[in-house]
């Protein structure tokens, strides 16, 4: 009756489902597909002029401007950064714009933490308790002398790891995949991160210098968190709705509305209070410019922590009070 | 008939699971009005009432899946609400049909079963496995079993915790008179070898008659009688007689004169049934030889439960 033994249970569980599989399938046909896609589109736009001179007037440009003293010092900062990366790759004699193995890896990270990590998250929460019901096997899942949170606890605990181990694997095949398109070296290169919205314009102000790899480890956490979040949520659903079929679609529509909102209607600020809104969070790590005024990183997992965790509370108050009738 | 009344001069067992006063609604409607009673180690005992008379709603409440919303349920003593831990220990069930996961092969399922169960639950696999004769096809997936292999699968899983009580929810369910025999004969096999109760609901009176030791008649959610099968069959049935004679007319006419009322020749030549009280059968088969029929047997005939049941529920339809 080992705590230990009923998660062993849930993960024998999601291994024999087909699910499993084809997710792993999913990951990789789509990775395959990006790499074959985006090197295609690339050998046309490369290549036509040497991009060592290019670096170099790039290099030229920024000096000028820190000589004439009339850049703002945020932005000295963050011309000091771009000076030593530049170097740094011309020194290596590696075009800093082109992309390598661990940069497809991580920009893999923002892209995928939109729509195909949650989506994932979400095929393997679904069901975590609805199948139960539909199989008929909750009646004796409970009928166990094993307390019902226990038992809610276990799949919870399951379905973490099951979203922790998509997210690796998604990483470690868009590192293979893009190795193969584009060199498996340079995780060492200097990325500049920590760009942060003010307003219409990107203060570089808390910018840092950090190596590729750190920068790599952080943002597929926070799309690791982010996947977390939206697991706890679909798990919710999956207990509330006993039906694979249904919470799945409460989850994709949520999902779908997610990226469909902030466009339409831009200035609604309280969206940023949706869990759907947050889920880029790699993005609003990354600097790009937060579809919402005033979203931050920090908020964004704060708000993603706070969904979670109600619907955990809300999933264990319905699963350990609610009769099985079904 | 039943051959399994309670042994003349056995103590008296120990009540295993006790139902006091379950009551359950939906909404407006009872499912299942003040429902009581007992049963004892080593009995098997029937639950018996026609499809949505509350059996399965009794049954969900009895095993902690569904809340009474007045009553108690005991399992050894132990109140269910407050001690569901400790009293689903000695409980093992299959709550009306016998679902596993399908995608998982036999021994997974068990295994899965047994981690959920106090040490030793995992040693019995494979000797529940022989017992319930699935020990062939253990390791094939429970998608390629037929109901019948289900449904002991589901027995062995239920006896894995060697539980005290054995919940069996219309275990007849779906199977073919082979395998039904095979259900009736694990279960007489566990009450009176191993001393488990066992608390089987069953919508079939010809199931109940020929495996329990005791019944409750449930309809419309109340218990209509509850006691030995025997005595609720001789309710109805002392003074039903089958002979064997000839020639049968004239038996017929002496029984008819005898104040029988309802003498009928039936089932060929040979076979006259009578209702005659049984203080009067002496002076009847007197009468027989003394007007020269020749009689080769008497029974005495049992009331199926299905004529138990119409007498109990008033004619309600079964």
């Amino acid at each position: 009756m080992k705590f230990s033994g009923l998660v062993e249970n849930e993960i024998l569980k999601f291994s024999r489902q087909r699910r499993f599989r084809v997710v792993v399938l999913i990951l990789v046909a789509l990775i395959g597909l990006i790499v074959f896609a985006q090197a295609r589109g690339r050998e046309r736009v490369l290549g036509k002029k040497d991009w060592h001179v290019e670096t170099q007037e790039r290099m030229a440009r920024i000096q000028n401007g820190l000589r004439d003293g009339r850049m703002p010092p945020s932005m000295q900062r963050w011309a000091r950064f771009e000076l030593d990366r530049l170097r740094y790759h011309l020194d290596r004699d590696i075009n800093p714009d082109a992309v390598s193995g661990p940069l497809f890896a991580r920009g893999f990270a923002n892209a995928a933490s939109y729509l195909l990590l949650p989506l994932l998250a979400i095929v393997f929460a679904s069901d975590v308790v609805s199948a139960e019901f539909a199989q008929g096997t909750i009646k004796l899942l409970l009928t166990r002398p094993v307390g019902r949170a226990r038992v809610l606890a276990s799949k919870l605990a399951a379905l973490a790891l099951a979203i922790t181990l998509t997210v690796l694997f998604g990483g470690l095949v868009a590192y293979l995949f893009g190795g193969i398109a584009y060199g498996y070296g340079g995780w060492a290169a200097p990325v500049l991160s920590g760009f942060r919205a003010s307003g219409e314009r990107l203060d570089p102000a808390a910018v840092r210098s950090i190596a590729l790899w750190q920068d790599t480890i952080l943002a597929y956490g926070l799309a690791w968190f982010a996947s977390l979040c939206v697991g706890a949520i679909a798990l919710l659903t999956s207990v509330l709705l006993r039906s694979t079929a249904s919470a799945m679609g409460t989850m994709l529509a949520a999902l779908i509305a997610g990226t469909i909102l902030p466009r339409l209607a831009p200035s609604w600020e309280a969206q940023k209070f949706l869990f759907v809104t947050n889920l880029p969070l790699p993005d609003y790590y990354s600097g790009s410019p937060p579809p919402i005024a005033g979203l931050t990183v920090g908020l964004g997992a704060a708000v993603l922590a706070a969904w979670a965790l109600a619907a955990i509370v809300a999933a264990f108050v319905v699963f350990v009070r609610r009769d099985v009738l079904a | 008939m039943s051959a399994h009344a309670i042994l003349p001069g056995a103590a008296v067992a120990e009540v295993v699971l006790s139902a006091e006063h379950l009551t359950k609604r939906f909404g407006q409607r009872e499912a299942v009005s003040d429902v009581s009673f007992d049963v004892r180690a080593g009995e098997v005992f029937g639950f018996l009432g026609p499809n949505g008379a509350g059996k399965t709603t009794t049954i969900r409440m009895l095993v902690g899946l569904a809340r009474p919303d007045r009553g108690t349920v005991r399992i050894r003593g132990l109140d269910l609400a407050r001690d569901f831990r400790r009293a689903m220990v000695h409980v093992g069930c299959i709550v009306e049909s016998p679902d596993l996961y399908k995608y998982l092969t036999g021994r997974e399922n068990l295994v899965h079963f047994a981690r959920m169960l106090p040490d030793g639950a995992m040693a019995r696999i494979e000797k529940l496995s022989a017992l319930v004769a699935l020990s062939e096809r253990l390791d094939d997936k429970v998608a390629t079993y037929s109901l019948g292999m289900r449904q002991r699968l589901g027995i062995a899983q239920a006896l894995l915790g060697s539980p005290d009580i054995l919940i069996l929810d219309e275990p007849a369910n779906g199977l073919d008179p082979a395998g039904i025999r095979e259900i009736r004969q694990l279960v007489r096999v566990l009450a009176d070898e191993r001393g488990i109760a066992v608390f089987v609901s069953s919508h079939l009176l010809s199931e109940v008659e020929q495996t329990c030791d005791r019944v409750a008649i449930i309809h419309r959610g109340r218990t209509l009688a509850t006691g030995p099968v025997r005595e609720l069959v001789d309710r109805v049935a002392s003074d039903r007689l089958r002979l064997d004679v000839r020639p049968a007319r004239r038996a017929a006419d002496v029984l008819t004169a005898f104040g029988a009322a309802e003498t009928e020749a039936a089932g060929g030549e040979g076979t006259v049934r009578a209702r005659i009280p049984k203080e009067r059968v002496p002076d009847a088969l007197r009468a027989l030889a003394a007007a020269g029929v020749d009689v080769f047997a008497v029974e005495r005939e049992l009331a199926s439960l299905e004529e138990v049941f119409l007498e109990v529920t008033g004619g309600q339809t079964v």
